[in-house]
């Protein structure tokens, strides 16, 4: 098992090469004054381009270009993000904390609604109960994440001033800033830091903020989740060992949970990954659309505006994010699977 | 003899895309205590949904139309007998695996890929045996054999509850709530005991080390014992043994087919309902045999009586398809192949494949006429056939 998570993390390193060199060769499709930002570290620098330029041998040939690049992240260097007006690796500590948050409150909710629901469906096939979730979960999968968004602000913002979007009120945000002695930003999370400043109402205020934003997630990311529980559930229920069990005496609740679903949650956990990088996207949307100050929003807007340094670094932090939560996928497949022995 | 199971016209269709499958037509099979009955016939004939539906434990699409199925349990009361088809579900769960209980076709399929062998073994016990475990636990906690501490006190209040009723709302409420629900963890390893005990009894000497294990881990022949073990884990009155030695290897089917027999001679089974294609598994264990071919029953009566003296024109073909040392001659098939049970032939279902059909069996059903001694055949031309 230990063998195996560490070859697992040997392999990131191989993943991240992968990605940097991806990341970089689209780096140098662009002009040499664009790419000087990657080594801007202070705005009296970002002044002289065509200096740093010359500087940094811009006009290299790519390999060497390559090296530099990542001798400078090596030593904790990741550039001058344009959109935060700040270096990438402090403005990532201000924007990561949002997304978590925001991630924290959508996915236990995803798992726990999408099994549950998924496992309703399946026992009771073909009933309005079955039909209902699957058009559900038709409309969450088919519409697109930014529309269903602007659809749930308009409704409860617009019509009945429910739920504002933003992280929290600006009220409560000068509130904090003027009275550093009071609120101290342990985590950058609004709702945890209330909480453990004793500030219940800063905790009230972020989750009004959150409620549309953790629903859209849900309902995006569900869909998904459910369709595999359910159809997982129909195979489990068909199979031989039900009938096993039913002959035995089991009533239906301990067949349902016991049996079937334990066998139903393998095929869950391979999608698992595919939940993963269906939340990154959705939060991409979702803090776009709610102007939440995220890693989404911070992407979007760099994107927008060719902010290479945030791009490059912020795929590599996606591509940690996908090696370890796959790594944590595989660890619960070999414990719900006896089958599976990791090595 | 005292009769045990009878099924009376039992029909069941199942409801497919291609339209309803006529899988049983009035299927009549009677079981007496103490008897080892046979199932035979091609495969697709409907012995499973037989003995599935004697069960009421029929996967979806399928249906039991109409019917009875009696059952009578007790040997000195024969006129005390219920219908399983008209009673609830819950009483029907108490004696499926309880009073009647199933051995199944593959051992590989038939076991939870992600349970421990105990734990699929100790649900027999945990489904039908909680009074006697808690009596048991009761004991030893008042003679002292096993002590909880601080905590006997709740827990002997518990187990006093359970011995009088199982399914009482406090220990149900129990079970449900944090840290109370380790209540029932003496109960479960109890049932994980007795697990034990009965699968030493098939012969496995390790079981203790056997029942911390996952089906993977063992061989097909020990899959299947531990099938048997869960069918037998509260001495069933009645043991069904659907085809439970077709896809084991000579020796071991005959080592299970002799551990059934061993099990019957020392009453911890009463009756076997024995499935099988093997006609020489029949002669040697069953004491009557019923034949079906699609669908429908076409004769039954007493080894000796089939073997020698079968009326059925299918029987005959059937026996006469199996090879034999001592006659020699050709082995005869059966021509034409087994009808569609969307749209099975009218009249006797037999008669497309039969040479002696008339435009009676065209038509109309034959019914099944007793002969005497318990010999009983389906078929329209029984007068010319018995003499020959
Ligand atoms: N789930 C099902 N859906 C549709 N039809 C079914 C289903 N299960 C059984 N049948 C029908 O019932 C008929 C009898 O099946 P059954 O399994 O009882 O045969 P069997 O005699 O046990 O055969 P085998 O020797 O192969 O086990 C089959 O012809 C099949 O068409
Ligand atoms: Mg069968």
């Amino acid at each position: 098992m230990t063998a195996y998570i560490i070859r697992r993390l040997l392999f990131l390193i191989f993943v991240l090469f992968g990605v940097s060199v991806l990341i970089f060769g689209l780096l140098m499709t662009f002009s040499p004054e664009r790419r000087a930002a990657v080594y801007v570290t202070t705005p009296q620098q970002a002044k002289d381009i065509p200096k740093l330029v010359k500087q940094y041998g811009l006009n290299d040939p790519v390999p060497i270009q390559y090296a530099r690049w990542v001798k400078e992240v090596a030593s904790g260097n990741l550039g001058w993000s344009l959109v935060a007006a700040r270096p990438v690796a402090k403005a990532f500590w201000s924007y990561f904390p949002t997304t978590l948050e925001l991630n924290l409150l959508a996915s236990p909710l995803v798992i726990i609604v999408g099994i549950w629901l998924g496992t309703l469906a399946g026992v009771h096939r073909d009933t309005w109960i079955d039909h209902g979730t699957r058009i559900g979960a038709i409309v969450g999968w088919s519409l697109p994440t930014f529309l269903f968004a602007l659809v749930l602000l308009m409704i409860f913002y617009g019509y009945y001033g429910l739920f504002p979007p933003g992280i929290i009120s600006s009220d409560t945000s000068l509130w904090v800033i003027n009275n550093p002695d009071k609120f101290t930003r342990y985590t950058g999370m609004y709702t945890i830091d209330g909480i453990l400043n004793g500030h219940l109402w800063v905790t009230w205020d972020a989750l009004n903020h959150l409620v549309l934003p953790v629903l859209t997630q849900v309902i995006v990311v569900v869909a998904l989740l459910m369709r595999v529980m359910r159809s997982g559930m129909l195979e489990e229920l068909s199979r031989d060992y039900v009938i096993t069990a039913k002959a035995k005496g089991a009533d239906a609740h301990t067949i349902n949970i016991k049996h079937a679903r334990k066998n139903a949650l393998i095929p869950v956990i391979t999608v698992a990954g595919q939940l993963v990088a269906l939340s990154m996207e959705g939060s991409i949307a979702v803090e776009v659309v709610f102007s939440r100050q995220g890693m989404g929003w911070w992407l979007a807007h760099s994107a927008t505006q060719l902010d290479m340094p945030v791009l490059m670094s912020v795929c590599m932090f996606i591509g940690v994010v996908f090696v370890l939560s796959n790594l944590i996928i595989d660890i619960m497949y070999a414990y719900i699977d006896p089958r599976i022995q990791l090595q | 003899m005292a009769k045990l199971l009878e099924t009376k016209n039992l029909v069941t269709n199942f409801y497919t895309y291609e339209g309803s499958v006529k899988a049983l037509d009035n299927v009549s099979i009677s079981i007496d205590h103490g008897e080892t009955f046979g199932l035979v016939g091609e495969s697709g004939c409907g012995k499973s949904v037989t003995v599935r539906s004697v069960m009421r434990i029929i996967q979806s699409p399928g249906v039991i139309e109409g019917g009875e199925v009696l059952y009578c349990d007790d040997a000195e009361h024969p006129e005390q007998c219920e219908d399983l088809l008209i009673k609830s579900e819950e009483a029907m769960r108490e004696l499926r695996g309880d009073r009647i209980s199933m051995i199944f076709q593959e051992p590989n399929a038939a076991l939870n890929p992600v349970l421990t062998i105990g734990e699929q073994v100790a649900e027999s016990y945990m489904f039908h045996r909680q009074r006697s475990m808690s009596r048991q636990i009761l004991a030893d906690v008042e003679s002292g054999k096993i002590s909880f501490g601080i905590f006997s006190p709740l827990l002997k209040w518990a187990y006093r509850r359970a011995s009088e009723n199982p399914r009482a709302p406090a220990l149900r409420l129990m079970s449900k709530l944090p840290l109370l629900k380790l209540w029932g963890r003496p109960m479960r390893r109890e049932a994980v005991n007795r697990s034990v005990g009965i699968i030493e009894r098939l012969g496995i000497s390790n079981a203790a080390e056997l029942v911390t294990r996952y089906p993977h881990n063992l061989s097909g022949g020990m899959k299947q014992r531990i099938v048997i073990a869960i069918a037998l884990a509260c001495n069933p009155t009645l043991l069904i043994a659907d085809e439970a030695t077709s896809n084991l290897d000579v020796t071991i089917q005959a080592q299970i087919l002799e551990l059934l027999q061993d099990l019957k001679e020392r009453r911890a089974i009463s009756s076997v309902l024995l499935i099988t294609h093997d006609l020489g598994v029949v002669a040697e264990t069953c004491d009557r045999v019923g034949v079906m071919y699609a669908g429908i029953l076409c004769e039954v009566a007493d080894v000796k009586t089939l073997f020698n003296n079968p009326v059925h024109p299918y029987t005959r073909a059937l026996l006469n398809s199996v090879p034999r040392f001592c006659v020699e001659g050709e082995l005869a098939t059966i021509e034409g192949s087994v009808p569609n049970l969307v749209h099975p032939p009218a009249g006797c279902r037999f008669h497309p494949r039969c040479k002696a059909a008339s435009d009676i069996c065209k038509q109309e059903k034959p019914k099944l006429v007793d002969l005497g001694n318990g010999h009983s055949v389906a078929c329209h031309h029984i007068d010319e056939k018995i003499g020959e």
